[in-house]
């Protein structure tokens, strides 16, 4: 079957190869369900979990495996990757496309499509959790996410995702979340939705990342959902405009998350917004932008205030990648922090109204019950705290530090009766918050 | 090709430690532009010898415990000048070397240098000097301001010390600190109109309340970031209370001059309770 998005998958240039990882979401590593030597099409499935968490992956190229093993990843250190050598041909598997879905097609073609939101949670998994579903909203107000996926042409397509999420999770109505500013992007969206009686504009004074969800069904619902707890305890269904368009793309017309859209800006030749393939190096996508202008210094995914500074290039694009930072080498940081002075700037500008700059402080001494007691845990990790900060001092890192020591604290507190739920090997939709919010994508 | 891994943010706002005690030192380097053409140049003398002695005093003490030398952070010029605005010209010039000495030796670096500060230095080191040579420096003998006439705000010849001599300076310079974000809005809105207000209903005349030295109170020495609350609420509070022993205090002794530096001084004092009090509920505390 070959349709608009499959032909402009075939017409781009053919990487040479692509290194999957089978973690791409909040959950267990997949196992991959192909040998070495394996030859595999466009959207074939390569890895699997049976995991209650777990989410498939499927190769993006047609080709032959060359290789399992652990590869560099983005977020996550290194983890077992399927290495895929494209035979420069672009043959497919048979992909179904359907009009009007019925609620149980939308869910079971969702579950093998392998959608994942930004913030590495499975939309297959939020939509069978059990949990009642009040409302659909899409957050547009993620910068990375608007700049890659809301290009006019993509608005309608936004608009069926949201549809069929409103349809599969048999919500009351749906919601765009957009920031006050983007006049643009609201006249956009509310000419798409002129006979859409259910679902609505919300507007928002700031930028939300997705480590932000809970903070922002917060705002929209007026209820506090705390860190251990997703926006669905709150019959809320929070998804993105690149999810949106990726599950229009299974749901109808078949086809699994194979593809990205990424905005590459900073120090690069030619920045701009790139369709590419799920496990085409970094070095690559920078490549086809015309290459690094001047010698880059830090390479950021998804944000410049909350995003992972990468530690090499060759690491793979992934599903939750949305957007690439370069920054030159004259304008990375090389703070000396000096001390903390008090001034509160952080505690003003903190989203979830705690003392960043304090916590930091006990956490620096290592009195991490005292950061226990500040709610350390409740941190949300946008970076904000570090921007505004006049001493320069790592407080993100230091909260980051405290997080850590006091999970393995409370685990160990386990074996003598503690019950948390702190304690599994594996991430999961409970715990990661704890370890670094934004989740483990 | 070398890349630099590090947590968020990446990038900084650019506001720093500098830039904030320089904007502070250059709103009061021109109070104290007025106050030499009131004085003459004893005030001058008095500005110099103060200054001069806070820098070398910090880097006597950095240079001995191999410290890095912080003076440009702006610090020291700081407590040195706010310490030559608190004292009438004329004085000996002895006592501000001494005062300055007990500024930055004891109460800044006693207490484990910037940040760590108990006190606001210059205030407890006024203190001190008040009660050691209250002839010589204190609150006898100095004439108290009295705004009698609009022009006197800006430009008041009865001042008795230095930092009264301009409101204006320091109403403009406060507002672009607090435009600028340097300092937080909460403490001095709400220690100024609380002064009022108590003012107001105790019925005193507000010519003797709204004086200079209120305004270098209500827009540098409370909204000291160090030696204030960093909670929002306990900055609501520490605001309130200052207006409001302010004019207790003012009411009783018939000196707002004085009243401002003792309810700064308390005020100090009790902050750390006031925060440990008014800890913030985090939106998404996990529930009991």
């Amino acid at each position: 079957m070959t349709t608009e998005d499959v032909k402009n998958v075939k017409d781009k240039e053919v990487r040479k190869q692509v290194v999957i990882p089978l973690l791409q979401h909040i959950g267990a590593v997949c196992e991959p369900i192909v040998d070495k030597k394996t030859n595999v099409l466009i959207g074939q499935k390569i890895g699997e979990g049976n995991n209650e968490f777990s989410v498939p992956v499927h190769s993006s190229t047609a080709g032959h495996v060359v290789a399992i093993e652990e590869r560099p990843h983005p977020i996550c250190g290194s983890v077992p990757s399927v290495i895929i050598e494209s035979n420069e041909t672009n043959d497919t598997i048979e992909f179904k496309t359907i009009k009007n879905p019925s609620k149980e097609y939308i869910i079971s073609a969702l579950k093998d499509s392998g959608v994942v939101e930004l913030n590495g949670y499975s939309i297959y998994n939020m939509l069978t959790s059990g949990k009642l579903i009040d409302v659909v909203l899409i957050n547009l107000s993620f910068s990375g996410d608007v700049s890659s996926n809301c290009a006019p042409e993509n608005i309608a397509s936004i608009i069926e995702g949201m549809n069929l999420l409103i349809k599969a999770s048999d919500a009351q109505q749906g919601a765009f979340i957009i920031q006050k500013d983007d006049r643009q992007l609201i006249s956009a969206i509310e000419s798409g939705l002129f006979e859409e009686a259910d679902i609505e504009i919300f507007t928002v004074e700031q930028n939300y990342p997705p480590s932000m969800a809970n903070l922002l069904a917060y705002e929209i619902t007026g209820m506090q959902i705390p860190n251990i707890c997703t926006p669905l305890d709150a019959g809320v269904l929070l998804s993105s405009a690149s999810s949106a368009l990726a599950v229009r793309k299974a749901v109808l017309e078949g086809i699994p998350q194979i593809t990205v859209n990424i905005t590459v800006t900073g120090a690069v030749h030619n920045p701009g917004v790139k369709n590419v393939r799920i496990g085409t190096s970094i070095k690559e996508v920078i490549d086809s932008c015309g290459g690094y202008s001047g010698e880059p210094g830090k390479i950021i995914m998804n944000g410049i205030f909350s995003g992972t500074a990468l530690s090499t290039d060759e690491v793979p694009v992934i599903k939750s990648t949305s957007h690439i930072i370069v920054q030159s080498s004259d304008e990375v940081l090389h703070d000396i922090p000096g001390p903390c002075i008090q001034c509160a700037r952080c505690v003003d500008i903190c989203p979830v109204n705690i003392l960043p700059g304090r916590i930091a402080s006990f956490a620096d001494m290592g009195m991490h019950d005292e950061c226990f007691k500040l709610h350390v845990n409740s941190c949300v990790e946008c970076g904000l705290c570090v921007y505004v900060c006049p001493s320069g001092r790592h407080i993100l890192q230091l909260i980051r530090y405290s997080k850590t020591v006091l999970q393995q604290l409370l685990k160990y507190e386990d074996e003598t009766g503690y019950s948390g739920c702190l304690t599994c090997e594996t991430p999961c939709l409970a715990s990661t918050p704890f370890i670094s919010n934004g989740g483990i994508l | 090709m070398k890349l630099t891994v590090s947590h968020p943010s990446h990038i900084r706002e650019g506001v720093t430690i500098k830039s904030i005690m320089w904007s502070k030192i250059v709103i009061l380097l021109v109070l104290s532009l007025f106050s030499v053409v009131v004085f003459g140049l004893q005030a001058l003398a008095l500005l110099l010898v103060s200054i001069l002695a806070a820098v070398l005093t910090e880097a006597g003490i950095q240079k001995l415990t191999n410290q890095e030398l912080t003076i440009q952070d702006g610090d020291a010029v700081l407590i040195g000048l706010i310490i030559a605005l608190l004292l009438p010209p004329g004085i000996e010039l002895w006592i501000p070397v001494v005062g300055v000495f007990f500024a930055v030796a004891l109460v800044k670096h006693g207490f484990g240098g910037l940040g760590s500060t108990l006190f606001n230095p210059a205030i407890a080191a006024w203190v001190f000097m008040n009660m050691s040579w209250k002839a010589l420096a204190g609150s006898k003998s100095i004439s108290i301001p009295h705004i009698g006439e609009y022009t006197d705000l800006l430009m008041e010849f009865g001042a008795g010390r230095m930092a009264e001599v301009s409101s204006v300076v320091l109403i403009i310079g406060g507002l672009y600190l607090i435009y600028k974000k340097y300092i937080d809005w909460r403490i001095p809105l709400l220690y100024l109109s609380s002064t009022i207000i108590m003012a107001v209903i105790l019925g005193e005349e507000l010519s003797y309340v709204l004086t200079g030295m209120l305004f270098l109170g209500v827009f540098i020495l409370a909204p000291d970031p160090t030696t204030s609350p960093i909670t929002k609420n306990g900055r609501i509070i520490y605001g309130l209370l200052c207006g409001i022993m302010t004019v207790i205090y003012g009411y009783l002794t018939y000196n707002y001059v004085v009243a401002v530096l003792y309810t700064v001084f308390f005020a100090n004092a009790i902050a750390p309770f006031i925060e440990k009090n008014t800890y913030p509920k985090p939106v998404n505390e996990v529930p009991a």
